[in-house]
């Protein structure tokens, strides 16, 4: 069963073809066909299936621009670790030029499916929209910086 | 998260990453979350609520130690990891 409405992918790809610019890149690591085995903690993965689904919806909706890359990490972990993912499922955004920093951990919906599509938006653009005062506060930063946001789908 | 997000975007020192707090629980309970949005700044500081951008900035900074902070406010707070 299809988790999107046709109605939302007729939307979306209304949507990217105002508002996508350049190339975007998006990695999917998941662990597929384990959403129905009961297995011990952390090995299972309940949303990976429907995860997928929306990652497919993005790049289906702007094929010209958007394009994705499944990696499992069943069979590569080593990419997995060497990418800083480590939980599934987790969808990476990044450029053409640049690596990706902007990751969703988790089935992105509700609250979390705007802000999906906004950095899908914004880095296709590269623009970022942020103040010259918050640069100039940025542009202090000597030592890289990881920001957890906890949100839930409603 | 599209402040956190937009950060990223903007510097190549800051990774943001969105975690669906129901689907790690683990993690939640790690953090100490109690509310969303909640904010972990390296695993170490962090922060709750929905902030302007200035602040939301500034937030970030004062975490990640490039800042002092300015000692007031109900956002700070030891993550818990």
């Amino acid at each position: 069963m299809s988790l999107i409405p046709d109605t939302v992918r007729r939307e979306l790809e209304a949507r990217f073809r105002d508002r996508l610019a350049g190339p975007v890149h998006l990695s999917l690591y998941t662990r597929p066909g384990s959403a129905r085995l009961i297995l011990p903690a952390g090995l299972g993965c309940a949303t990976c299936d429907e995860t997928r689904q929306m990652a497919e919806l993005i790049q289906q909706s702007a094929p010209e621009n958007v394009t994705l890359e499944v990696v499992d990490v069943s069979r590569d972990p080593a990419r997995a670790e060497a990418d800083g993912v480590d939980e599934v499922p987790t969808i990476r955004i990044g450029s053409a030029s640049d690596a990706a920093r902007i990751a969703f951990q988790g089935l992105p919906v509700g609250t979390e499916f705007p802000a999906l599509i906004d950095a899908v938006e914004r880095t296709s653009r590269g623009e970022h929209g942020l103040s010259q005062e918050s640069l100039a506060g940025l542009a202090r930063l000597k030592e890289p910086a990881e920001v957890l946001v906890f949100a839930t789908p409603t | 998260m599209s402040l956190a997000n937009r950060m990223a975007l903007a510097s190549p020192r800051v990774r943001a990453v969105c975690v669906e707090a129901n689907e790690f629980p683990q993690l939640s309970t790690q953090f100490r979350v109690r509310g969303v949005p909640h904010m972990v700044v390296n695993r170490s500081a962090s922060f709750v609520g929905a902030l302007p951008e200035g602040q939301f900035v500034s937030a970030v900074l004062e975490r990640a130690g490039v800042i002092e902070e300015d000692g007031g406010g109900d956002t700070g707070g030891d993550a818990g990891a």
